[in-house]
């Protein structure tokens, strides 16, 4: 998980917005002759070319190095890529690297010491946009940059128990690990920083690099211009042959304000959303000029329930009440137009971990009645239970400004009440909330968590990695869980640490530490005639595959 | 008069120190800093923030920071930006263009209008009464509603004008640029048009009533004559006072606008300066905002006290 | 007229349990975003609940809101301003920079920030609105009281022997009154305006409860669709304002021009 982009609350659409940044390198003429007939509106209506497509961003990027930034990397994505990624199916492909090392392959060694070695074969033929080879001294580079430790990288997990990179070839790294690390395939999914400019600088202030960076992908920065819009243009000679990309030009429009994003999709003025609210949709059905295209998601929505701080969500039968006091299935069909999937547990139905058959808690509200009763909990006066004077009252928190949270909660609030729950509802703004939860100073909460690739739960769910070591915010604990859980990390074999995983996963769904709702599946709405586009459950974002897309009213490029 | 400058200046100063320590008292109150949206990333550990709060200097004390950040400040070093790096002045300054374009053109189109209304309906009571009616309504519009009804119908349903931005990214022409203004430029206009209509009507009608254009109008001068010549120069310097004043107040973004219709100007600059908590950019805005509203409010009273014989006698 | 329709909305907002045809957090979720009709004049929200009902109850908050956080200021600005004027010399000196200070400070982006800093709630909100709305009626009752301090008959008391208090209170105040009330009215408006534009970035009056302001907040995604939504709470803050403000101008009328500024919320 090493390249998990993990995201709670809806900052992806919510109301926090990037910084606006940037200068514009490598300046394009914004008029350009061709410029005349490529209108977005008139596109979005024919789209007769693969000159051009439009694309309604939510938030500018901060920086475009992948590693620095710490919003989605949708833009960068498309210039720096990395040695995997992942696709619509969640599988890991490799990009930069000509196969994924695995244990079977002899990519993967374990150690007598307890360590792991890693050996990278990197794909030959692949060019920085400046024409020099990359190479495993790239890789080396970027493992070296991160340990240094005057540079700022979001973060250096992963990287941290790296003790050394050996390159025996221009093409071959073999990574040493201290210790097994199970995530490790995804280590170098954002890339590797190019070795022949950064050398010797110091990567924070490398603003050239940072605001546009070198790369291997099918496009480079045209023009930043800052609060407005970024402008990709193709490369001349992509690795993956002349074919590819097929889309000339690729302009994200930065539109904080989701209802004028979504306006601006139905007016015709950008011709692509990615990420749309599920409450939008129904507004964008129907117009043929739109395709939705919907995957199931790699995160999960979800009833945070705060141990430490409102004791009686210690008890199980509590938890296990409330649980079956929602009405899942309502909620979905109703609230969310039934475009997400109910789901059981953190692990969501596309990783090759995920365990279906685990304890489900159907919708039951005189079981849930019968199990706060049974845990000495009686109705009140005003409805309310208490137990020994203490009334089973909590306030749930969520962030402001993202309409279907706000919604759900109050459903919940409903759902609650009509088995003697008092839930009030406090509406925190999405940078806030970060700090709330992370000092672990609420009851419950509501909310996601967007994981990369890699099935990791350890830091959710052991019982040592409360914050600030970890995200367990429910402040739960179970021996036998945290047990499965570090063993699962220690374990490189994909099989072997599967069924650790889908253990933990049954010992979850008994324990209920938290109330799942449902799995975050992932809407972008895009040109009717647009191909190959495909869609990604993770926040590796939809571009993976943007070398393949191209406009249908055009026969493809040779 | 070069004493009043004077005092008016050295009183300018602490006011702006009182704006330094409430504004910055203020953002460090706000919970959750620059580096809480970091902690969305389960990946980033402890060690990784305190690593980046001691990289921003965001582990000193508080009157520290104050201390160097003012300091710096004085002397036009304004720091760099949390969210990207960058310098705030560059971040700032690439943002004034669009929000100058914006609050100039609504503010020009904002005093025609309130000069036209007012003028006519000192002559006419119809108009009068219904122009007082119109502007009351446009002080009573919430702003946001007004530009969501406006974006609704002429970018939604008419199709006729671009619902935001700044530009379509291919046509950077005159005309496309217009076209992107127009709606904004409107919702402005009209906010600011109703209350400054209202104002000058008031002292239009004070004027009117006093015993100096009373005089003039018995000595049998044309109305209108007495209007333009008269009544309105006199009424001329509160109004341009009130319009000066509120445009500075505007050209420190006009936030709600500017999101409302993704206008890339400084009030844009504001909003995602808050989510960020990008603390450095905060600041400057908001001390820039007051900067520009002490100075413009100076040049006004130095013009009342150059231009009005009455202050200037009574001074 | 105006004061007639706006005692109407208070007689509503105070009544809303007796007169609101539905329970005002009774969802059905089986009736979502239903248009208006006979059974909902004012059709339903996205949680299929009676609009009507919701803006009634709305009506306490926003009205609230706008009441008291205007009572509010004008009880600060009656303070800074009087003192000021009456004493004058480096306490109105002080008083003014200050008052200035809170002045060039644009209200929105100090509302957002002052909110962000104190999470929320109805009472917070009536007091942030009402500590930033004050500087207008602190201005106009400092020059007004200046010049009433000048005046024959406050010498005249003052040399009979009535200590500062005494002529503070008998004198002046009553002197000020008039242009108070006017400020007090137009601030109603103002802080129900200012109410709605906060709550359009989200940090306005929380649900469940309902307030004009937030109401609108959560109708603008479903504007298209929905008008009605945002089409009725919009309409009473329009009306509320309006007969605000038009109270606020009949009494200025036969005074100085009038105040009337509402910048802050654009």
């Amino acid at each position: 998980m090493a390249n998990a982009r993990v995201r709670t609350g809806g900052s992806a659409w919510s109301a926090m917005r990037a910084a606006a940044s940037g200068i514009a390198f490598a300046m394009l003429a914004g008029c350009g002759a061709a410029s005349d007939d490529i209108k977005p509106a008139a596109a979005s209506a024919t789209a007769a070319s693969n000159a051009l497509l439009t694309i309604g961003y939510d938030r500018e990027p901060d920086t475009m190095n992948r590693y620095a930034t710490h919003i989605l990397e949708d833009i960068q994505s498309c210039v720096v890529e990395g040695l995997v990624t992942n696709d619509e199916q969640m599988r890991v492909i490799p990009v930069l690297a000509s196969e994924i090392p695995t244990v079977s392959n002899g990519g993967v060694v374990m150690l007598a010491d307890g360590g792991m070695d890693v050996t990278w074969k990197l794909r030959p033929g692949v060019k920085w946009h400046d024409g020099v080879p990359h190479s495993s001294a790239d890789v080396k580079f970027t493992v070296d940059a991160m340990l240094k430790g005057d540079w700022k990288p979001e973060s250096t997990d992963g990287f941290d128990r790296i003790s050394s990179v050996d390159t025996p070839d221009s093409l071959t790294a073999v990574v040493h690990y201290k210790e097994v690390y199970a995530p490790y395939q995804m280590q170098f999914a954002r890339g590797t920083l190019p070795k022949h400019v950064l050398e010797g600088r110091d990567i924070n202030t490398a603003n050239d690099y940072n605001r546009s960076p070198l790369g291997t992908g099918p496009y480079r920065i045209a023009e930043w211009k800052t609060g407005e819009h970024v402008l990709l243009e193709k490369v001349k000679d992509y690795w993956r042959g002349p074919g590819f990309p097929r889309i000339e030009r690729i302009l994200f429009r930065f539109i904080p304000n989701t209802n004028t994003r979504i306006n601006q999709l139905k007016s015709g003025e950008v011709q692509m959303v990615a990420l749309v609210p599920w409450d939008k949709v129904r507004e964008l059905r129907g117009l043929s000029a739109l395709r939705i295209n919907r995957v199931v998601g790699n995160g999960y929505e979800h009833v945070t329930l705060n141990e430490k701080r409102f004791a009686p969500f210690r008890d199980l039968k509590v938890r296990q009440a409330l649980a079956h006091a929602i009405d899942r299935q309502q909620i979905v069909s109703t609230m969310l137009d039934s475009l997400v999937e109910i789901v059981n547990g953190p692990i969501q139905p596309l990783s090759w971990a995920y365990e279906p058959n685990v304890r489900t808690y159907p919708f039951d509200p005189a079981k849930a009645r019968a199990l706060l009763s049974e845990a000495g909990w009686t109705p009140g006066s005003d409805g309310t239970r208490t137990r020994n004077g203490q009334s089973l009252s909590f306030t749930l928190i969520t962030q402001a400004g993202f309409a279907i949270r706000e919604n759900i909660a109050q459903v919940l609030q409903q759902q609650f009440k009509d088995v003697g729950v008092q839930m009030n509802i406090q509406l925190i703004d999405g940078t806030s909330i970060s700090s709330v939860w992370f000092a672990g100073d609420f009851d419950a909460m509501l909310h996601w968590w967007q994981t990369g690739a890699d099935p990791e739960l350890t830091l959710f769910f052991a019982s040592d990695r409360t914050p600030p070591a970890g995200r367990n915010i429910n402040y739960f604990a179970d021996d036998t869980l945290t047990r499965l859980l570090y063993a699962s990390d220690r374990t490189a074999d994909q099989t072997k640490r599967g069924e650790l995983l889908r253990e933990a996963q049954v010992r979850i769904a008994e324990l209920v530490p938290e109330l799942v709702l449902y799995n975050t599946a992932k809407i972008d709405v895009v040109p009717a005639n647009l191909r190959n586009f495909k869609g990604n459950p993770t926040n590796a974002g939809p571009f993976w595959n943007v070398h393949e897309w191209e406009f249908a009213a055009t026969p493809p490029a040779r | 008069m070069l004493r009043f400058i004077v005092r008016r200046a050295a009183e300018a100063l602490p006011l702006l120190l009182i704006v330094s320590l409430l504004v910055f008292a203020l953002i460090h109150a706000v919970p959750g800093g620059p580096l809480s949206l970091y902690l969305e990333n389960p990946n980033v550990r402890p060690e990784d923030i305190e690593r980046l709060r001691r990289a921003m200097g965001l582990d000193r004390p508080l009157a520290v920071q104050y201390w160097s950040w003012i300091t710096a400040f004085v002397r036009g070093d304004w720091g760099y930006s949390y969210a990207d790096g960058r310098p705030v002045l560059e971040r700032i300054i690439e943002r004034v263009p669009a929000t100058l374009q914006l609050v100039g053109v609504s503010t020009i189109g904002a005093v025609v209008l309130a000069l036209g209304v007012a003028l006519w309906g000192v002559q006419r009571r119809t108009v009068d009464r219904v122009g007082t009616l119109a502007a009351i309504a446009g002080i009573s519009l919430p702003v946001f509603w007004l530009g969501l009804v406006l974006q609704l119908l002429f970018a939604n349903w008419l199709g006729w004008l671009p619902s935001s931005g700044r530009a379509s990214f291919t046509g950077g022409d005159l005309h496309d640029r217009l076209l992107h203004l127009i709606l904004p430029a409107s919702v402005l206009a009209i906010a600011h048009a109703a209350g400054w209509m209202l104002y000058l009507r008031g002292a239009l009608h004070t004027t009117m009533a006093t015993p100096l254009v009373q005089g003039i109008r018995a000595r049998g001068l044309a109305e209108p004559r007495i209007l333009l010549r008269h009544a309105l120069r006199l009424s001329l310097l509160p109004f341009v006072t009130v319009v000066l004043l509120d445009a500075s107040i505007m050209a420190s973004g006009a936030v709600v606008t500017e999101s409302v219709f993704a206008w890339p100007g400084i009030g844009s600059l504001f909003t995602e300066a808050l989510a960020r908590r990008d603390y450095t950019v905060l600041l400057a805005f908001l001390m820039c905002a007051s900067v520009t509203v002490v100075v413009l409010s100076f040049i006004a009273d130095v013009a009342v006290q150059a231009l009005d014989p009455r202050t200037r006698s009574a001074a | 007229m105006a004061s007639f329709t706006l005692l109407v909305m208070l007689a509503v907002a105070i009544g809303a349990p007796l007169v609101a045809p539905y329970a005002v957090d009774a969802l059905d979720l089986a009736h979502r975003r239903a248009a208006p009709s006979w059974s909902h004049w004012f059709g339903t929200d996205e949680l299929g609940r009676d609009l009507f009902t919701r803006v009634l109850f709305g009506a306490r908050i926003s009205l609230a809101i706008g009441l008291l956080s205007a009572a509010v200021s004008a009880c600060i600005g009656v303070v800074i301003g009087t003192t000021a004027g009456y004493v004058g010399r480096w306490v109105d000196a002080l008083l003014m920079r200050f008052t200035e200070a809170m002045l060039s400070v644009p209200r929105l982006p100090l509302l957002m920030i002052a909110s962000a800093v104190l999470a929320p709630s109805v009472p917070m909100l009536i007091l942030l609105v009402g500590a930033l709305g004050w500087m207008e009626t602190a201005r106009v009752l400092r020059s007004e009281v200046q010049s009433l301090r000048s005046r024959d008959f406050v010498s005249a008391a003052r040399a009979v022997g009535a200590g500062s208090p005494r002529i503070i209170w008998r004198h002046i105040l009553p002197g000020v009154l008039p242009s108070a009330v006017v400020a007090v009215t137009l601030a109603v408006g103002r802080g129900i305006l200012l109410e709605s534009a906060m709550s359009f970035f989200g940090v306005g009056v929380q649900p469940p409860t309902a307030s004009w302001g937030n109401m609108l907040y959560q109708a603008q995604s479903t504007m298209s669709s929905e008008p009605w939504l945002g089409i009725f709470p919009g309409a009473f803050i329009f009306v509320t304002v309006l007969c605000c403000n038009a109270i606020g101008d009949g009494l200025s009328r036969d005074r100085r021009s009038a105040p009337v500024s509402q910048t802050g919320a654009r």
